[in-house]
């Protein structure tokens, strides 16, 4: 049972605005977590610490046992954590294999020998396969979010954090979207750590859920105990409907 | 990995025949000094684009390398009278050196700061050769240089030579997996570090390659001059330089290879037009940057032979 992810004390204030407040949490190796929150939760923020897109104003992030707060993000996803952007951010004017080869030349993935193969092969994973040649620019929001995720396995990682996957899909496009990512939690043993707003994809997919309000960790525990939580509860009145709308 | 199409292939092997034939027609030294001039350049702009045209980091400094690899002929050849052939490794060398003392420092920030400090960077050396006048000639630069080939026609096509070697090279780079991630870079900084590389490293390494090579043209052009002075930095240098790589249309590195001696070509024939001359040449680029903001050499060419790729 070793600590994967070691989360202390880490706080991010934007001017006046704590975004994320004094959060420490750990991941043990193949856990499944969700992290849920309302919008403006700090959830993004916490990601962007820990991937070394930001750096905390106080607190430090392990990573594998080592401190990787500092560390430029590509070296953070050279040490084996990798995520997605919630917009997500392809390279326009590449092709669908391009976008993926990119990351396979990082060097987690220097065994990869045969980059175009690889790259392809990942596509298929992911749900995009036999389309490597197709441009990303008409490609329709939740195969561009395949698109993330077939990026981030490129790098190899240990770690996949994946940031609101299913924001904006239908609910047909986010059942088979979860599937593949349960596939990947058990087939490719990966660690991953997920972000929700909305307390209903939680429920079949996650084992652990960390609970975010204003910045602050308010519980953490199974989902079943989550959705009976007071203060998970109070910080949803009101946003119900608008969780129930968006889905 | 992509491969060159065999019709670019065919075209490239057109064009360095006809201009190699070209000075044979109409054999003066004027026309061949002209033509020399014109692949010079040529090297170049392809050079500026290897960088900038695929990682959209814009160099207004190119004349830093040029001037570096004039002036390291200049001093080597004139003042040192060392054999006329060290110029051009050395001319390489001396370039890629200034390319990480600049390069090192600003490739890492985001913003304009690479842009700046290139540019102010080609200005400092413009003036400190003035400043140091003793050793660099001042105004009047280093005179005397050794030329490498008696023969002008025979300079021309060696020039035309490393043209030729310099757009092959930088075109495999451009479409091999590296130029890929160079164009990444261009499109999203942030999203390459996602993908776990190291974006500062593969600028520097881009920005010594395009260095490498306008230094090479620098000591090639001093050799052709046999001399050098202050000027080869100047800023109207590399404007000019950006100017035939828009023309060219950016990324396509043949693209600016073409638009250098066409539009060099294009300077020298208006001089019969006098003080009109920089009034035609500036509302000719102005048309063609306004009508065709993707340049005009790269597109057309891809247009004429679509049906052939
Ligand atoms: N770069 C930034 N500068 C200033 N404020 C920010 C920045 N990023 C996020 N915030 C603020 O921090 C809070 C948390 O945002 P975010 O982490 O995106 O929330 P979530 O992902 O949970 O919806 C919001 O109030 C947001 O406006
Ligand atoms: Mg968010």
């Amino acid at each position: 049972m070793t600590d994967l992810l070691e989360v202390n004390g880490v706080t991010k204030r934007f001017g006046g605005l704590t975004a994320v407040k004094n959060a420490s949490f750990t991941l043990k190796k193949g856990e499944f977590t969700g992290i849920l929150g309302p919008n403006g939760a700090g959830k993004t923020t916490l990601f962007n610490i820990l991937t070394g897109f930001m750096q905390p104003t106080t607190g430090t992030i392990h990573f594998n046992g080592e401190l990787v707060r500092e560390l430029a993000p590509y070296k953070v996803v050279n040490r084996g954590m990798a995520r997605t952007f919630q917009l997500t951010r392809p390279f326009v004017g590449m092709n669908l294999l391009e976008n993926v080869l990119v990351a396979c030349m990082s060097p987690r993935a220097s065994e990869d020998k045969d980059k175009e193969a690889r790259a392809s092969y990942l596509l298929a994973q992911v749900g995009l396969g036999g389309r490597d040649k197709e441009p990303v620019e008409t490609l329709p929001y939740g195969d561009l979010r395949r698109l993330e995720i077939a990026r981030a396995l490129a790098t190899r990682p240990d770690l996949l954090l994946l940031d609101e996957p299913f924001a904006g899909l239908g609910s047909s496009e986010i059942e088979q979207l979860a599937q593949l990512i349960r596939r990947l939690h058990r087939e490719e043993n990966l660690t991953i750590l997920l972000i929700e707003h909305k307390l209903r994809e939680f429920m079949a997919l996650v084992s652990r859920v960390i609970a975010m309000n204003f910045g602050e960790i308010i519980a953490v525990g199974p989902p079943e105990e989550i959705v009976k939580n007071e203060k998970v509860i109070e910080a949803y009145i009101g946003k119900t409907e608008e969780a129930h709308a968006s889905a | 990995m992509k491969r060159i199409a065999p019709i670019d292939i065919a075209g490239g092997i057109l064009v360095v025949a006809f201009l190699a034939l070209l000075p044979m027609f109409a054999a003066s030294n004027y026309l061949t000094g002209v033509l020399t001039v014109c692949v010079i350049y040529g090297i170049w702009a392809s050079s500026w684009d290897f960088m900038s045209g695929l990682t959209g980091r814009e160099n207004f400094g190119h004349s830093l390398f040029i001037g570096a690899g004039a002036y390291t002929a200049g001093f080597l050849s004139s003042i040192w009278s060392a054999n006329p052939w060290i110029s051009l490794p050395l001319g390489v060398v001396i370039a890629i050196a200034f390319s990480l003392l600049v390069g090192f420092p600003t490739l890492r920030l985001r913003g304009p700061y690479f842009a700046l400090a290139m540019l102010s960077a080609s200005a400092i050396l413009q003036r400190l050769c003035l400043i140091f006048w003793e050793y660099t000639g001042g105004e009047e630069g280093i005179y005397g240089l050794d030329p490498l080939m008696k023969n002008p026609l025979h300079y021309y096509w060696f020039v035309l030579a490393i043209l030729a070697v310099t757009v092959i090279a930088l075109t495999l780079l451009a479409q091999s997996h590296w130029g890929l991630l160079l164009r990444a870079i261009r499109g999203d900084e942030a999203t390459c570090q996602a993908a776990g590389i190291n974006v500062t490293f593969y600028k520097i390494v881009s920005l010594m390659i395009s260095a490498g090579f306008a230094g090479l043209g620098g000591a090639l052009y001093a050799h052709y001059q046999l001399q050098v002075s202050p000027p080869l930095f100047s800023v109207v240098v590399s404007i000019t330089v950006i100017i035939m790589v828009y023309v060219g249309g950016i990324g396509s590195i043949y693209g600016a290879a073409v638009a250098a001696i066409l539009l060099t070509l294009l300077t020298e024939m208006l001089r019969g037009f006098g003080e009109y001359r920089l009034w035609i040449y500036t509302l000719t680029l102005m048309l063609i940057l306004f009508f065709l903001p993707n340049g005009l050499i790269a597109p057309l060419w891809r247009r004429l032979t679509e049906r052939l790729r």
